[in-house]
């Protein structure tokens, strides 16, 4: 939980050079403020940082954009947006199931579009998104909450169909098989009958 | 959250290299089928087989298509058919053969193993029913696999059987003529049978064993062999100790892969799961080999010099992935040189590189032994008998399993090539040297026994 009562989403672009979370988070320190959750991400030289800052006394956001936009070396001024944070509001979900989306091929305009308006059709959430044109090709990898009332197989048909349209490789596979083969972790395997 | 690197080399392993679960096969335990008339013991056979099995091909296909990891083969195994047979004769042997290839075809599995006689100390009449039947069974069924377990470390070899044995494959293979000898290819004489092997043709379900279980074998050689090239293609300097860890650690992932669908075969189907094989089982497809891995492990023919201790680092180092990978690897775990069903294995032999004399060494430090090897139609009883009964020292003494699978090709003479299809591959005839040699050897019959090594207690 937030270590102070009011709290505030930050968002930071620039381009990427040492230096700029030491930046914002001088700047933050500054205010009072404390980092409460912070995920930064660097995209062909650019970067992106989304952190929930918590501060004792209320204050506006436009203060918190504006300390942290100048807390740049000159030259190279930060984007900065702030807004008050409120905790999500509960939303009643059914089960879901986490599943990895991959698909490669000749890129083209509307290869995300595609894919991801079918995945909001089957109310199929979007936790993780990588994208990336290399030469000619484009490679999508999406992670994702399914919910368990589907069946697998026939979103599988869907997404391999749309695929086929496109000249693209899709594969929607469960989650499971990519920690199996990648990490040591404990999966929580079935048991079977004893 | 799962990083992209980790799920490209997935997908990469999974779609570029063909990794597959090899093998699936529910165990099942049939001794409550025994019944004093043979019509009820093949109906009680019938159902109990087709109402616990029926829905393993459905379910390995479901399970499958979620983790995107095909599963190639869904198998039977049961528990050895000579107790069933206790009380019985050969026809009753034919037809309980036949009732099991029905409810193997009922449930669209590709085999079912299990009619099997443990025979290393002694042979019972019902053993010897199931022996003496093979030329019958494997020639009127089409997915009945049969073992005989003629040597054990504790019991030494049993050279009354082993010599039987010679003299029922050279009656298969004349049952089988037609097809090139090919019934013999449907059964396996083992040492130290494994009481949970989910390959064929020596899959049965042991005594030990609970009353019905999922085994299952892991992807072939084609992983490990593009995973060794990939990673020569960065770096040309490596020395066998990285080339070994390559390979640990594809084992790693590929069991991880294998017990993860296992596992949930086996919840799915309520019942017990049993263990993960490692072997590295190739199919005739070109790169799915482990005559390839030899290769590419530097040896330019496989045969040379070389092939022993290049074999040996691969199986040791799948072992080591497999096992940190899995606390529950069991059957035959080890890499499989089939003759046959291994096309840079094939041509080596097709080439002169590759001779029994040299399979026989590599089998001492692999799995499992002489495997899908034809030889000239012609070759005498006593040698092939005699064959095994090397196959079998070297099992019994070095505490490991080995096993016999050869196939006397009626009418061919070495260096003629045979083709078994599918699976099973095909492959010129070896030569049998010194064919005729061993028959005195043979002829005293009786036990080899047990070597120093049984006694560790």
């Amino acid at each position: 939980m937030n270590r102070y009562k009011h709290a505030y989403v930050l968002n930071v672009m620039s381009d990427d050079h040492p230096g700029i979370v030491a930046a914002v988070t001088g700047a933050v320190e500054s205010l009072g403020g404390n980092i409460d959750a912070c995920s930064q991400t660097v995209l062909r030289g650019y970067f992106t940082l989304i952190m929930i800052v918590s501060v004792p006394e209320q204050m506006d956001a436009g203060q918190l954009v504006e300390r942290v936009r100048c807390s740049g070396a000159s030259g190279s001024e930060f984007q900065v947006l702030a807004r008050r944070w409120f905790p999500p509001e509960e939303t009643v979900h059914g089960p879901v199931d986490r599943f990895v989306i991959t698909a490669f091929g000749r890129d083209q305009p509307g290869i995300v579009r595609r894919f991801s308006q079918y995945l909001a059709g089957k109310d199929i959430n979007i936790v993780d998104l990588y994208g990336d044109r290399s030469g000619d090709e484009f490679v999508l990898i999406g992670q994702l909450e399914v919910p368990t009332c589907w069946d697998i197989r026939m979103l599988q048909a869907d997404l391999e169909q749309m695929g086929a349209e496109l000249g693209f490789t899709v594969k929607l596979q469960h989650e499971n098989v990519f920690v199996a083969t990648n990490q040591l972790r404990l999966m929580a395997l079935p048991s079977g009958k004893r | 959250m799962l990083r992209t690197d980790e799920i490209l080399s997935t997908i990469e392993m999974l779609h570029a290299e063909h990794l597959d679960v090899r093998a699936v096969t529910l165990a099942l335990n049939v001794d409550d089928c025994a019944a004093p008339s043979v019509d009820h013991l093949c109906r009680k056979l019938q159902s109990k087989i087709t109402s616990r099995a029926s829905r393993l091909v459905e379910v390995c296909d479901r399970v499958g298509a979620k983790y995107g990891i095909p599963v190639t083969n869904k198998r039977l195994a049961i528990t050895p058919i000579s107790t069933l047979l206790a009380g019985h004769g050969h026809g009753a042997a034919v037809q309980v053969a036949c009732t099991l290839d029905a409810a193997a075809n009922q449930c669209g599995v590709d085999f079912v193993g299990g009619f099997t006689a443990l025979v290393h100390k002694g042979i019972t009449p019902a053993d010897a029913v199931v022996m003496h039947s093979l030329p019958e069974v494997l020639s009127q069924t089409e997915k009945v696999c049969a073992s005989i377990n003629v040597a054990s470390r504790k019991a030494g070899i049993n050279m009354d059987a082993v010599g039987q044995m010679g003299e029922v494959i050279v009656r298969i293979a004349r049952a089988t003529a037609a097809r090139r000898g090919f019934g013999c290819a449907k059964l396996v004489v083992f040492a130290n049978i494994p009481e949970d092997n989910p390959f064929m043709a020596g899959a049965y379900m042991g005594a030990g064993e609970p009353e019905a279980t999922v085994n299952i074998g892991v992807s072939g050689p084609g992983v490990v062999g593009s995973a060794l090239k990939r990673r020569l293609a960065i770096d040309e300097k490596l020395t066998l100790g990285d080339l070994a860890e390559e390979i640990k650690i594809t084992s790693f992932r590929v069991t991880r892969a294998g017990e993860l669908i296992g596992r949930e075969v086996a919840a799915e189907m309520g019942v017990a799961f049993g263990i993960v094989d490692l072997s590295l089982a190739p199919t005739p497809d070109v790169g799915d080999s482990v005559g390839e891995i030899i290769k590419t492990l530097g040896i330019s023919r496989v045969g040379a010099p070389g092939s022993t201790a290049a074999i040996a680092m691969l199986n040791d180092a799948v072992k080591k992935g497999g096992l940190f990978a899995s606390s529950s690897v069991g059957g035959l775990s080890g890499a499989f040189i089939p003759v046959s069903e291994d096309a840079a294995l094939a041509e080596a032999v097709g080439a002169g590189h590759l001779v029994l004399e040299k399979l026989e060494a590599m089998t001492t430090v692999c799995s499992v032994g002489l495997d899908m090897i034809a030889i000239p139609g012609d070759t005498p009883a006593e040698t092939i008998a005699a064959i095994i009964a090397d196959e079998m020292a070297i099992g019994v003494t070095n505490d490991k399993t080995t096993a016999v699978r050869i196939i006397p090709v009626p009418g061919a003479k070495a260096g003629e090539w045979v083709d078994f299809g599918g699976l099973f591959g095909s492959t010129p005839v070896a030569e049998v040297r010194n064919a005729g040699a061993s028959g005195r050897f043979v002829r005293f019959g009786g036990r080899i026994p047990a070597p120093l090594q049984s006694l560790s207690n």
